[in-house]
């Protein structure tokens, strides 16, 4: 557990001390401030539906931007020569580095909570539904930075995760989109297995349990994936 | 302490360590020479438990290298190029090396004030690693892989990037650790080699070629007599009495005009002294003359092929 922390701590301070941090936290607290003043104004209600709904497509830009050095560059410079001779687990890795991106996804997150407080000062806002809302906004969040945890895993570039992982959720999210365009088996399959159509179904403020479910199945067979991939790597 | 036998590591068909077999002892520097691609870093691998042998055991402290996890908590291993986190201080670097090799934090504050005293890094605790020139971020490398008190160290090139001063103190250093600590240390540099270790050994191509202290080895390779004599003009007439006297005397043009190598496989022949009478005899005149020694490097070179 220590040696779990001490890998979430590093990356934190190397979060912190970097501008890659700073600039993917700007770019996307002004990204969902547009995407939630425009919505507001336009319909002119205190909700939060504009903003949700678009988080999808605006986490997968950003959650491979922030994991896509994370292994990649530990097998380019040598590090991870260094961690695989440490007496710790190939799985204390990937889940150091799975516990400090979540810690920076949920403050970004958590620095959003700015706009429903304001929105509740001048009108009724929901408050089961904007619970409901964030928990699905996490979760998901979880999902994309496990798969592009994998895609770091994949090469020593940092650039070609980014990509990698990028195309990974833009295909998830792109099948979920297009749904209708399939029969109606592969339609009931995509219904059950994307991670976009449960985080949807969760946004009406019902918490399923088989939506939660298949966040954390998603979440566990990435970093089983990430796992077997690092393990393949240091024993090769 | 360190033990290894018959160690195979195959990298798709070829091997790039073969049937390696050898012991360090407690107390003990040993020296792992060879060109470059001889397998020294492969070795180091395996013996950390980076990469499993092909074939063949090794044990460290007694343990076998199956028991990966204890291995690791006994072996302190800098890798080639010592690498590091570049955008972490230099201090958190080793905060994080220790942390993961389990100190607390009591202790690590110690070891790190400790080791980072020993290597020389009070100045630059604080500074970024990515600022930091080679030589430094080497003693970081060093530093970080002592942290743990480990029983056996395992340094691939030590002191590449330093200049002749920090090599000094690092030797010095080594010396020091390896009066109670298990030191394999590898490297190209031949008289660092020779003023560090206690033993070395020499591989090739991923096999042993030859294995002692560096006086053994000089020894070794100084059974047989070797003169070098240039001469004013032509003579090869002069050593043709000689060749009669000493069947197996080999006489080799060298790379200068006139001049020539004898070599005879008995040591401490008067090669110079019949030379000189056979010079005389045939009023061949004499420039110079030289009476060879074998050094640690001819027997590197004789032994990695790198005189044919």
């Amino acid at each position: 557990m220590n040696r779990i922390m001490a890998i979430s701590w590093k990356e934190w301070r190397v979060a912190m001390d970097t501008p890659l941090g700073y600039v993917v936290a700007v770019a996307f607290l002004l990204a969902a401030g547009f995407f939630f003043g425009n919505h507001l104004f336009l319909v002119g209600q205190a909700e939060m539906r504009g903003y949700f709904s678009v988080m999808p497509l605006l986490l997968m830009f950003f959650i491979p931007a922030m994991t896509m050095r994370m292994l990649s560059d530990e097998q380019r410079s040598g590090t991870f020569e260094l961690l695989a001779t440490m007496p710790i687990r190939t799985i204390d890795i990937v889940l150091g580095k799975f516990v400090a991106v979540m810690l920076q996804v949920s403050v970004l997150l958590a620095l959003t909570l700015f706009y429903p407080a304001t929105l509740a000062l001048i009108g009724n806002l929901d408050g089961g539904q904007l619970v409901a809302g964030y928990l699905a906004l996490w979760l998901l969040a979880a999902a994309y930075v496990t798969i592009s945890l994998y895609a770091s895993a994949l090469t020593d570039h940092a650039v070609v995760a980014y990509v990698i992982g990028f195309g990974m959720l833009f295909g998830l999210f792109i099948t979920t989109q297009a749904m209708v365009t399939f029969s109606p088996a592969s339609q009931d399959f995509i219904t059950a297995l994307s991670p976009i159509t449960h985080y949807q179904l969760m946004l009406r403020g019902v918490i399923g349990l088989n939506d939660i479910g298949l966040f954390i199945s998603t979440t566990a067979l990435f970093l089983a994936l990430t796992w077997f991939q690092l393990e393949r790597r240091r024993w090769r | 302490m360190i033990k290894a036998d018959q160690l195979c590591r195959k990298f798709g068909e070829t091997y790039a360590v073969e049937a390696l077999s050898f012991q360090v002892r407690r107390g003990e520097v040993m020296g792992l020479l060879g060109p470059n691609g001889a397998g020294k870093s492969t070795t180091m691998k395996m013996l950390t438990c980076f990469l499993p042998p092909s074939s063949g055991e090794a044990s460290i402290a007694g343990l076998s290298l199956q028991d990966s996890l204890e291995v690791r908590r006994k072996v302190g291993y800098l890798p080639e190029n010592a690498p590091s986190y570049s955008d972490l201080d230099v201090r958190s670097q080793l905060k994080f090396v220790g942390t993961m090799h389990g100190l607390q934090a009591a202790t690590l504050t110690d070891r790190i004030s400790e080791m980072g005293r020993a290597c020389g890094l009070d100045q630059v605790m604080h500074r970024r690693i990515d600022e930091l020139s080679k030589g430094f971020r080497q003693r970081v490398g060093l530093a970080a892989s002592m942290l743990h008190d480990p029983d056996c160290l395992i340094f691939d090139e030590p002191t590449t990037g330093l200049d002749p001063n920090q090599i000094v103190e690092i030797r010095h250093l080594i010396r020091r650790l390896g009066e109670k600590k298990t030191v394999l240390l590898s490297s190209h540099v031949l008289p660092e080699v020779e003023a560090v270790c206690d033993r070395m050994m020499i591989i090739d191509r991923g096999r042993l070629q030859v294995i002692g202290t560096p006086a053994e080895l000089a020894r070794q390779a100084e059974g047989e007599s070797l003169l070098h004599v240039r001469f004013k003009a032509l003579a090869d007439g002069v050593f043709e009495q000689l060749v009669q006297t000493f069947p197996e005397l080999e006489v080799k043009g060298g790379d200068v005009p006139f001049s020539y190598t004898l070599t005879h496989p008995e040591p401490d022949l008067p090669l110079a002294e019949q030379v000189f009478h056979a010079a005389v005899a045939s009023e061949a005149v004499i420039l110079e003359m030289q009476s060879k020694q074998t050094t640690l490097e001819d027997i590197f070179r004789k032994l990695t092929g790198g005189e044919q």
